[in-house]
């Protein structure tokens, strides 16, 4: 191990007493257990989204008329919202647990860390536009329609 | 290689799919984000690049991800909050191996068909 390297958590804990007794009430523990309930949730969003998607429809023919009519429904726009907030949540935080794994240096781990969060945060803000907008029109529109 | 057993492989096999779905994820956000620019922009073509047939075997590999790492992961859902799941962890880790193949196998056969087909 590199002199000076800095102290990486020990493994992480394997059932809820391990977790209550390593972090007692502090973020980690938060984490912890929201990667348990965003991971069971996600499993019905993602397979719904899938079978959707990629069963019931032929993904190589998904085009920007199957999106709109996708999104035109109210049900897509609101579960899509929670599998992009759930599934960017869930994602970034294992990526987090995977760089503070593999990466030793501090340096390394807080620029890796703060591109990935940056990059992250752009997209979640994108992605509810998407969603909740759907094109810069109608966007254009919506917010001509909050000063009336 | 930590022993180098069912756990390790099941902890592997999690954390490699859990990064590729992931980075596929922001991938995934961005272009559906081009819509925006509306139907005569950038979202069409884009989309008839990705329908090569190279990124549709990937899209199988990343959905192959989405099962495994889902039901692995209501694996170690029960393991950590039950006190009797880790008495069977390796014959759940054969389960997850199973059902991911039961899933996986009927997908391939409507999946490749359109691939060949060059949709």
């Amino acid at each position: 191990m590199a002199v000076g390297a800095p102290a990486t958590r020990a493994a992480r804990p394997r059932t809820l007493r391990d977790a209550r007794a390593a972090y007692g009430t502090n973020a980690e523990l938060a984490w912890w257990v929201f990667m348990r309930i965003s991971g069971f949730l996600l499993v019905f969003l993602t397979f719904a989204h899938l079978f959707a998607n990629n069963i019931l429809m032929n993904a190589g023919e998904i085009d920007y008329d199957y999106v709109a009519s996708r999104l035109a429904q109210p049900a897509v726009r609101v579960l899509d919202s929670f599998l992009l907030g759930l599934a960017l949540l869930h994602g970034t935080n294992g990526l987090r647990y995977v760089v503070d794994d593999y990466f030793r240096r501090p340096q390394a781990r807080f620029w890796i860390k703060a591109v990935l969060f940056t990059v992250v945060g752009a997209l979640f803000v994108v992605g509810v536009m998407t969603l909740w907008t759907f094109t810069f029109d109608e966007m254009g529109d919506a917010i001509r329609n909050l000063g009336q | 290689m930590y022993r180098g057993r069912e756990g390790q492989w099941a902890f592997y096999l999690h954390r490699i799919s859990g990064v590729a779905l992931a980075l596929y994820l922001l991938l995934h956000v961005f272009d559906i984000s081009l819509v925006m620019w509306g139907p005569d922009g950038p979202f069409n073509r884009f989309l008839i690049f990705y329908h090569q047939w190279p990124f549709r075997v990937g899209l199988v590999l990343i959905m192959a991800g989405v099962v495994y790492h889902a039901l692995n992961g209501l694996r170690i859902i029960l393991l950590d909050f039950t006190p009797w799941a880790i008495r069977y962890q390796r014959a759940m880790w054969y389960g997850v191996l199973g059902l991911t193949a039961a899933i996986g196998i009927p997908v391939l056969f409507k999946v490749i068909p359109e691939i060949i087909g060059g949709a």
